[in-house]
């Protein structure tokens, strides 16, 4: 998905993951209308749902291994299966070596990392992503690219917010040109 | 909730109070201050109540004697007055007695007195009434035992000091009460507010947990459990503050309403076990008052 700035790009995700009301139509999730969904189960749906927050929103007082193990700890998942699913995504993401860290000591592109590890650690349905690369390196752009592929050949829908040309003229798949709210053109 | 949340629930709220132990302390000291504040008027409540109540119990009479009684008389009457409810003779003031103290009281313009024939003032009893309970009309009751005793000419007792009494203690309660409700009103506003504070500065924290699929329980629970370890805490720390406080004035000599030295007594068990559960609970409706308003997520 992609478009200049202010087109909709973030709200769409936003509505998407409940943390908007739409104030038209309705957004549908596996029959789920978000509209008159409770808030109990929009929170059970968040946990279906991964989301790559622009801004990584990490938590600062707890280490890179906590941030991503809380995604599975508000599951109720068993201590053991969290350790191991945790340590398997960081490995993923190329973070193994940073687990005891914080946050504030990483680079940017590692906080990102981060914030991707803890949205794909409890293997969602439907991965939001905003603006999920803009602080990588070319290189780096490009493995994040291979593990979003991959989990979406697993079976997860996978929804990126971008302005990065490069990505769109990489990938195969459909993209969304947004423009003032609409869709505007699409490939 | 389910059981497995627990060991994490715990293990999270006194993580989150080591990791915030800066804003904690703050929020304790306060908590601490503020119950201490109205334990201490408490405290100071309960004694005022105490003093007014033991000296409106004793309720102190003069039983003056007829004339010309004899000594076996005194006896037989002093007899009838003991075996009165509470009653204790404080003294024997017998008519040369009486004679003598008023002769003091005169000083120099006693020489009048001179030019009386005879002693007209008659002996007496000063009666002291014990748990009378200051109710006028018990002490109209005892007045007319008193005068129906065979040798007694006359009782006296102040019913205006009476009247006054009670009303001071009416006022007392009244102001006591007031005052005592505007203070708790005035601190679970403080207590409240800075538990709003300690959680505002967590709101990230709360949001984040929310965006990964955290009901709002499972955010709330940790601090609930702050809140009642902080309620526990400041309950403990205010209670031994004010049992020093009460060690304090205890040594000290205490006067009250031009009364004799008057004997300083710390709070009943049931309103130190009040002040506790009241910290806990403060804590505990604090945090789900503050925490409440970032769940709008």
């Amino acid at each position: 998905m992609t478009g200049p700035s202010g087109a909709g790009k973030t709200t769409l995700l936003r509505l998407i993951f409940g943390t908007e009301k739409p104030t038209g139509g309705h957004i549908l999730i596996d029959s789920i209308n978000l509209n008159r969904v409770r808030r109990p189960k929009l929170d059970l749906l968040r946990r279906r749902v991964g989301f790559i927050f622009q801004d990584f929103k990490l938590l600062s007082s707890k280490t890179v291994f906590e941030n991503v193990s809380l995604a599975l700890e508000v599951t109720g998942a068993r201590s053991n299966f969290i350790r191991k699913k945790t340590h398997q995504t960081l490995r993923l993401v190329g973070l193994e070596e940073k687990e005891k860290a914080y946050p504030l000591s990483l680079s940017g592109g590692e906080q990102q990392r981060v914030a991707i590890a803890r949205a794909i650690v409890k293997d969602p349905s439907i991965l939001l992503a905003d603006e999920p690369t803009g602080n990588l390196d070319p290189g780096l752009t490009e493995d994040i690219m291979i593990l979003f592929r991959s989990i979406h050949m697993k079976g997860t829908t996978v929804i990126i917010a971008t302005h990065s040309q490069n990505l769109l003229r990489n990938t195969a798949q459909r993209t969304i040109l947004l423009k003032r709210g609409r869709i505007a053109g699409e490939r | 909730m389910r059981l497995k949340f627990w060991p994490y629930f715990f293990r999270q709220a006194l993580i989150n109070i080591n990791n915030n132990r800066i804003v904690h302390f703050i929020s304790l000291g306060t908590m601490v201050v503020s119950i201490l504040i109205f334990s201490i008027f408490l405290l100071m409540f309960v004694n005022i109540n105490m003093w007014i109540e033991g000296w409106g119990h004793s309720l102190s009479m003069s039983v003056y004697l007829q004339d010309g009684i004899e000594k076996e008389d005194h006896e037989k009457i002093a007899f009838h007055i003991r075996s009165l409810q509470g009653a204790e003779i404080k003294h024997f003031i017998s008519k040369k007695q009486a004679f003598k103290d008023l002769k003091d009281a005169l000083g120099p313009e006693a020489g009048f007195l001179k030019i009386l024939s005879k002693n007209p003032l008659p002996a007496s009893f000063e009666v002291v009434f014990k748990n009378v309970g200051g109710l006028r009309s018990d002490s109209q009751k005892i007045k007319k035992e008193l005068e129906n005793i065979d040798g007694v000419e006359e009782v006296q007792y102040s019913e205006e000091w009476l009247k006054r009494f009670e009303g001071l203690m009416n006022m007392i309660r009244i102001v006591g009460v007031i005052v005592g409700g505007l203070l708790f009103i005035g601190i679970l506003f403080i207590i409240i507010n800075t538990i709003k504070l300690t959680i505002y500065s967590r709101k990230e924290e709360i949001e984040i947990l929310k965006l990964v699929g955290a009901t709002d329980w499972f955010v709330r629970i940790p601090f609930l459990l702050e809140g009642v370890i902080q309620g526990i805490s400041s309950g403990i720390l205010a209670i031994i503050s004010l049992f020093s406080v009460y060690l304090f004035l205890s040594t000290k000599k205490m006067h009250f309403l031009g009364l004799g030295v008057l004997e300083f007594v710390f709070i009943p068990c049931d309103y130190t076990l009040s002040i506790f559960l009241i910290s806990i609970g403060l804590g505990l409706g604090g945090s789900f008052i503050a925490v409440r308003r970032f769940f709008e997520i």
